[in-house]
Parts: structure tokens; C-alpha cells; sequence
């Protein structure tokens, strides 16, 4: 089977390559990409003019919910999402029911994504830092490391004992296992679903406040330039916690941080309606906040974009708002919200927002992903993009069960066309069939 | 069109001014002991989800007197003790074909959430620390009576402005139809943002009290002690009592007002809340005829912004400062 995506824009930051040119996709290896490749045995040709051809995404933050929630998303329905949303590696993280924190678990994961019913993504598992996320004994990490591990992480959980997660990374330093963090400091946002400001103020909903993320960055920081430790902080959201992170690069941390598309998008004022869709974690924030984090999306002190996938059922959601659980469902709707509001803004040019999605990420967790060079990946990960189409965002056509999207009914520009996983996982329907040629 | 009676700060004055001036005349009526023009067969349902006496017994009063009848929900032995949701509750109880529901939740737009599947009229009764509309009404009501008006006054919300709905909507109504607003109490009881709310905070009794023409006492929650927000009730007590001494300082015949219950010697002494100045009888009787006036009012036609959709949020006009401003100069501050 030879596939060939002609006449597109090229873009791979892994080689800081921006050309128009084709990509070839040979018995599911890249085989060859320029402006001069050999079309000759093509079995199918798509005309990608116009189109970005990049490394196929790479989100580090997915809840894909199983084993346990599976009335929020399953391992095959949320990796159906992600190969829509342009994904082919995702890493899922641990607070399912039971954890992710024994070895068992990790292989029932690896064994499930691997099905022929789910989306053809690679899963990458995170395991727990610590036994049932409690925050107190760790988790064997080595184990876990063996069975498949990228990262361990406590997620929503966060740690709050610094010595438990001082001597978590300093057994991470020896593992070479990185460490992602949600930082928060619970005694602060004890009752509250909201960021503590304008909306708490006005509609009497329990604050969360800023200092309460800042604290634990600020720690989290200071432990991973201490211990040496691989630290990637989650989806920061307050200008201070950036400042912070800045700062820990300054001092030479090892330090990264992903940041999601309703955090750079969204402010506080979206909750004033009191719909639970905006109950985010960390909470949205202000204007302020926005246009600081956009200035650090520029300047690459934020390093990638995740989704924070977090899908719910909707009856979990259909709630009194100090009820209802946090996260929204974003694997589908990323490319779109990423490129209406950072690349058509002329914030990022395509190959640094490319790099947020898909080379840094992969970089940071040491997966085999985020490259166009032939025989850098396991198998040929490409995803094709049309960043000019204008469409609207609907959660009732998506893959995936959580129907709980801030995005609903935002007009977006730009779209997943093609994902390519090894083969072809995801055509969207949007996708002009003239630009397709099948050679029989 | 019917319309709902969620909150204070999406109404227009005009709306407020049709409601008190509705509960007058009720009160009129009701006082010279006329019977009233019979309302049309009406059935409202009471679901009250937190523990109330007298909110509850003043809304069946008003619905008595407006020949409604009345039907009741305790949470305890209800549905929602059975792991029902909220959302079908409500559904629940618009099939039973209530005409219109009362209700009282722990959760700050609660009401919302039920006037988006009830159908027909929602009052909030209290929602969590958002809004409790007719206390406020009551006591507008009870200011009104005895100050004549209500514009150019003077009026102090004394104790915990942050966990208070009576707060929220006191001041709200308050600002609307053009008094001054103060809230005074301690920082950590006060609202995040100040210029979110329309009014002024004091952090010291005698200096926001001065020349205050009514005084209203928020009820202090014993759990505040635990999340030691503030150290004891002694010092409370001592920072924000409000004695007959206290009340010197405000303008002469100046209100006391208690939304209940109370803790005597701790919001009030027993000499201020016995004395001449105290409305807080006054308050209670009131909030019957604001009450059948939401109930009267809600059937009416509605205007369309008391829909249960509320605008987005909007700092009140008085306020110099929006949310951006304050934090932008924080973060001036922040960057010295």
C-alpha cells in the first residue's frame, strides 16, 4: 500500500521544516517527503494543497475513563475521539476506578487500545504516584515503569505532602521517570468551583483562589530543581503560576507545562451563567491572565497544548454547579480552538503551534511521535489539517461520549481532515472527495 | 407567559417597584380584612432542600391568603433522599402539573437549574450564598414603611457579606432603587472582589455605621468559627456587635433590621433588638405580602429579562473599578 499527500504544507519541527512539498506513507512507514518525491505505484493520492501535513498530534493529558467510568468515555471511544481531533499518541492518565497503580492495570490498557475496535492511536499510560491516589505511599514505580509507564502522575489529586512528593522524585530522578503535576493546594480551594474574583464575588460560588495554584507550582518547582527531577506542570492558568515557571527554567529546573485551549480562550465570566460545562480545574481566570499566558505561549514558556479530555455524562453534569464535576470534553475540538484563537490571530506561526501539539509534548515524555523523518516512529504518524475550513463546533458529532464541551456552537477555523496511524484512521466528512484518487 | 423570580440583580427597578407596590396593597387588604378577589385555582409546590421555618411558613401564608393551594416537598422523605437528581425532580414535579415552585437548595444557582426544566414560574427561595430575593423585598418593604423611601438613604449590611444570599440581594435591591449601600464586617467575611457587589466595605463598625439610616445584621454561621475565619464569637462580638451604643452613631431613628434567626448577644445585644428601633417584627409580617406579591407577579406577563437565562456578569454601574482594573493594578503591586 502506497499513500501519497501531494502538494501540501510540510511542517515538522523536529526539523524545523516548513515547504510546500508531498509525503510519502509506504507499508505504513513514512518513505519519503519533499518537494520532489517518487509518486510512481501510488495506490491512493490525496491533493493536500492548502493543507498543513505534520507530525500526527501527541495530547498528554487524556482521561479516557476506563477501567471503571465507562458511562463517561471507554478506552475505544475515546480513542475513536482523539484520532478526530488529529491525535495518534495519547497519554491517559491515572484516576480511573480502581487507579492506575499496579502493573495489571497498565497492561489492561495497553491490551484494550490495541483492539481492532478502538481508534488506532498509541496509548501511553500514566501511572499513579501513589497507591489509590491518597498522597501518601508511593506506588512501585519501577514496576509500573516496566509494564508500559511514560509518566506518573496523581492528576486531580495533587499531592500535598511535600516530603511524599519530595521522595517521589527522588525516586523518579532514578527511574528517569518524569513526573506530571496538577498544582493545587487543596486547603485553599476546600468548597470551591469557581476562580475566587469577579463571579465568586457576584453569584456567592466557593473561590478557588490563584495563590492556591501558584503555591504548588512555586513547590513543585523548587523540588524538581532540587531533586533534578523531570517536573511537567498541567494546565497552568494564572499568569503568576507562568511568571513562576519562567523563573524555574531561568534556574534551570527541568521543567515543562502544557496549558489547554479553554484556559487561553475562556475567562471566569463564562461560568456567570451558571453552566457547569465551565467548571474547569483549574478554574478559567481573567483577561488578564489571558493575555499573559497568550505573551508565554509565544515565547515557548509554555512548551505544549493539551485537551485535559474530560469527558462526563451528561446527567453527571445536569447539576446544581458547586455539584458537578470538573473538566470538559476536548479531544475533538483542539485543532479548531487552537487555530481560531493562536494561529489566525497571528500568535503562533503553524510550525510552533505543530510543535505545541504534537514534536514538544512527544519530546518531553520520550514518545516515539511528533516526527515526519522516515524511520523515526514506530509506524507513519501523520495528520493532515485544513486550516481554512470554517465550521462550527457541535459535541453531537463527536466520537466521543462525553457531550460536555465549553466549545458547543463556536465557529472555528480549521480542521483534522486526515489521521494516519500506521494506516488511515480518521477521513473527515468535510474532506472534498475530488481531492482523493484512488489508482486501481 | 409566566416568568420566574430567581434573583435581584437581573430585575429592573420598574420590576421592583411593581412587587412592593403589589405587596402594599395586599397588606392594605389584608390588614382591613378584606377578602381577596379570588385567584384562579392555582397549586404551588414548596421544595425546600435546606431546613427553614419561617420561609417556608410565610410563603404557605401568602399563598393562603392568595387562595392558592399548596403542596409540600421536604428533602428527607422525598425523591432526592433516593439518589434522584435534581434536574428530575423538577421534571417530576412539572408533570404532576404544579403551576408554579418555591425552592430553596444549598447550591448557588440551584434555582436556575430549575427554572430551565420546570416550565413554569420558579421563586427562589434562598440558593445557596447566591440570592434570596423576597427577604430582600420584606425588608424593603419594612424600610420603606417607615422611612417613606427608599432613594438617598443610608443602609449598613453588618457581618458575613461573603456567605450571605440576604447580602447579596439586600444589596442589589437597595442600589436599584438609589440608596447607599455599605457592608461591614470582617476581610476574610467579605467578598473577594468588592467591586463586584454595589456597595462600599467597612472593616470598622463605628466608621460604617455613621449616619446610617436602617442597619441590617446578617445571622453568623457557627461553621465560620470552625474554618476560622474568624477566631471566636467573642471577638466577633466585640468588632461587630451592634449595641444601643453603636446605634448612636448612626442617624437618629435609624432601623435595626435581623433577616433570623437570631443569635442574641452576638450580631445584636438584647437591648437594640427589643428596642424602639427594631423592625425586626416588622421584617417577618412583611415578607407575607412581598411573598404573594412574587406569587401574584410571577403569573403576570413576563418582561423578557427575568427569564431563568441570566446576562452575563456586569460589575454595578456605581462602581469606578471593573475586575480587570483591580487585578491589573494587583499585579502593578504584584511586579514591585
Amino acid at each position: 500500500m502506497k499513500t501519497v499527500l501531494r502538494n501540501g504544507r510540510l511542517l515538522d519541527p523536529s526539523q524545523e521544516l516548513d515547504i510546500i512539498g508531498s509525503l510519502v506513507i509506504e507499508d505504513d512507514q513514512i518513505s519519503d517527503f519533499g518537494d520532489d518525491v517518487d509518486e510512481e505505484g501510488a495506490d491512493e493520492i490525496y491533493d493536500c494543497q492548502g493543507m498543513w501535513i505534520c507530525p500526527g498530534l501527541v495530547d498528554p493529558h487524556v482521561h479516557l475513563r476506563e477501567p471503571g467510568e465507562d458511562q463517561k468515555e471507554t478506552i475505544r471511544s475515546g480513542t475513536q475521539a482523539a484520532a478526530a481531533g488529529g491525535y495518534t499518541t495519547i497519554c491517559c492518565m491515572p484516576n480511573t476506578s480502581p487507579p492506575l497503580d499496579s502493573p495489571s492495570l497498565i497492561d489492561y490498557i495497553l491490551d484494550q487500545s490495541a483492539s481492532p475496535e478502538a481508534g488506532g492511536v498509541f496509548v501511553a499510560p500514566v501511572g499513579a504516584l501513589t497507591v489509590g491516589l491518597r498522597g501518601d505511599q508511593l506506588t512501585d514505580l519501577a514496576a509500573l515503569k516496566r509494564a508500559g509507564i511514560v509518566a506518573a502522575s496523581d492528576d486531580g489529586h495533587p499531592i500535598q505532602n511535600s516530603l511524599v512528593m519530595s521522595r517521589a522524585m527522588e525516586f523518579c530522578v532514578q527511574l528517569d521517570l518524569p513526573i506530571m503535576a496538577h498544582c493545587e493546594d487543596t486547603t485553599l480551594t476546600a468548597g470551591g468551583s469557581v476562580n475566587d474574583g469577579a463571579v465568586s464575588s457576584m453569584l456567592g460560588l466557593g473561590g478557588m483562589p490563584r495563590s492556591a495554584e501558584e503555591i504548588m507550582v512555586m513547590r513543585n518547582c523548587l523540588l524538581s530543581l532540587h531533586t533534578g527531577c523531570q517536573l511537567h506542570v498541567m494546565r497552568v492558568s494564572t499568569w503568576g503560576a507562568v511568571e513562576m515557571i519562567r523563573q524555574a527554567k531561568y534556574l534551570g529546573a527541568p521543567v515543562s507545562c502544557e496549558i489547554t485551549p479553554q484556559h487561553f480562550i475562556l475567562t471566569e465570566e463564562a461560568c456567570a451563567d451558571f453552566n457547569p460545562v465551565f467548571k474547569t480545574l483549574p478554574p478559567l481566570r481573567t483577561q488578564l491572565d489571558l493575555d499573559i499566558l497568550h505573551q508565554a505561549l509565544a515565547d515557548n514558556t509554555i512548551d505544549c497544548i493539551s485537551s485535559d479530555h474530560s469527558p462526563h455524562a451528561m446527567y453527571e453534569v445536569q447539576v446544581p454547579f458547586d455539584e458537578a464535576p470538573f473538566g470538559m470534553s476536548g479531544l475533538e475540538s483542539v485543532v479548531g480552538a487552537t487555530l481560531t484563537a493562536l494561529v489566525h490571530t497571528g500568535l503562533l506561526s503553524p510550525l510552533e503551534a505543530i510543535r505545541k501539539l504534537s514534536t514538544k509534548p512527544a519530546e518531553i515524555l520520550r514518545l516515539e511521535a511528533g516526527s515526519l523523518k522516515p524511520g523515526e516512529t514506530p509506524v507513519a504518524q501523520v495528520t493532515v489539517i485544513d486550516p481554512n475550513v470554517e465550521w462550527t463546533f457541535d459535541v453531537n458529532k463527536t466520537f466521543s461520549k462525553g457531550k460536555n464541551n465549553a466549545f458547543h456552537g463556536m465557529a472555528f477555523k480549521g480542521k483534522t481532515m486526515l489521521t494516519f496511524c500506521g494506516s488511515e484512521i480518521y477521513r473527515d466528512a468535510l474532506l472534498d472527495s475530488k481531492r482523493y484518487a484512488s489508482i486501481l | 407567559m409566566s416568568r420566574n423570580l430567581l434573583d435581584i440583580r437581573t430585575l429592573e427597578p420598574q420590576d421592583i417597584h411593581d412587587l412592593l407596590k403589589l405587596a402594599q396593597n395586599f397588606k392594605t387588604q389584608i390588614r382591613a380584612g378584606q377578602t381577596l378577589t379570588q385567584s384562579p385555582q392555582r397549586v404551588v409546590g414548596l421544595l425546600f432542600f435546606e431546613g427553614s421555618t419561617r420561609t417556608r411558613v410565610s410563603f404557605e401564608q401568602a399563598a393562603n391568603y392568595l387562595g392558592y393551594r399548596v403542596s409540600n416537598f421536604a428533602s428527607g422523605g422525598s425523591s432526592m433522599s433516593k439518589g434522584e437528581t435534581l434536574k428530575d425532580t423538577i421534571l417530576t414535579l412539572k408533570y404532576e402539573r404544579l403551576d408554579a415552585l418555591v425552592m430553596r437548595h444549598r447550591s448557588s444557582g440551584a434555582a436556575h437549574l430549575a427554572a430551565q426544566y420546570f416550565g413554569g414560574p420558579v421563586l427562589n427561595a434562598g440558593d445557596g450564598q447566591h440570592e434570596h430575593p423576597t427577604q430582600a423585598l420584606g425588608d424593603a418593604l419594612t424600610i420603606l414603611e417607615h422611612k417613606g423611601r427608599i432613594e438617598g438613604l443610608r443602609v449598613a449590611i453588618v457581618g458575613d457579606v461573603r456567605h450571605s444570599r440576604v447580602a447579596r440581594s439586600n444589596a442589589w435591591l437597595l442600589h436599584k432603587l438609589g440608596a447607599e449601600v455599605r457592608f461591614i464586617g470582617p476581610r476574610a467575611l467579605m467578598p473577594v472582589n468588592m467591586s463586584m457587589l454595589p456597595g462600599t466595605a467597612f472593616f470598622d463598625l463605628e466608621a460604617g455605621i455613621e449616619g446610617a439610616d436602617a442597619v441590617i445584621c446578617l445571622r453568623l454561621q457557627r461553621e465560620r468559627m470552625q474554618d476560622g475565619q474568624i477566631s471566636s464569637v467573642k471577638e466577633y462580638t466585640r468588632l461587630y456587635q451592634v449595641t444601643r451604643s453603636v446605634l448612636r452613631i448612626a442617624a437618629p431613628q435609624c432601623l435595626l433590621m435581623h433577616p433570623g434567626p437570631i443569635n442574641r448577644g452576638v450580631e445584636v445585644d438584647d437591648a437594640s433588638a427589643d428596642g424602639d428601633s427594631s423592625a425586626i417584627h416588622d421584617q417577618i409580617e412583611n415578607g407575607i405580602y412581598v411573598r404573594m406579591a412574587g406569587l401574584h407577579w410571577v403569573f403576570q406577563e413576563g418582561s423578557p429579562q427575568a427569564k431563568a437565562k441570566t446576562t452575563s456578569i456586569a460589575a454595578p454601574k456605581r462602581s469606578p473599578k471593573s475586575a480587570r482594573t483591580v487585578l491589573k493594578a494587583a499585579q502593578g503591586k504584584a511586579k514591585k
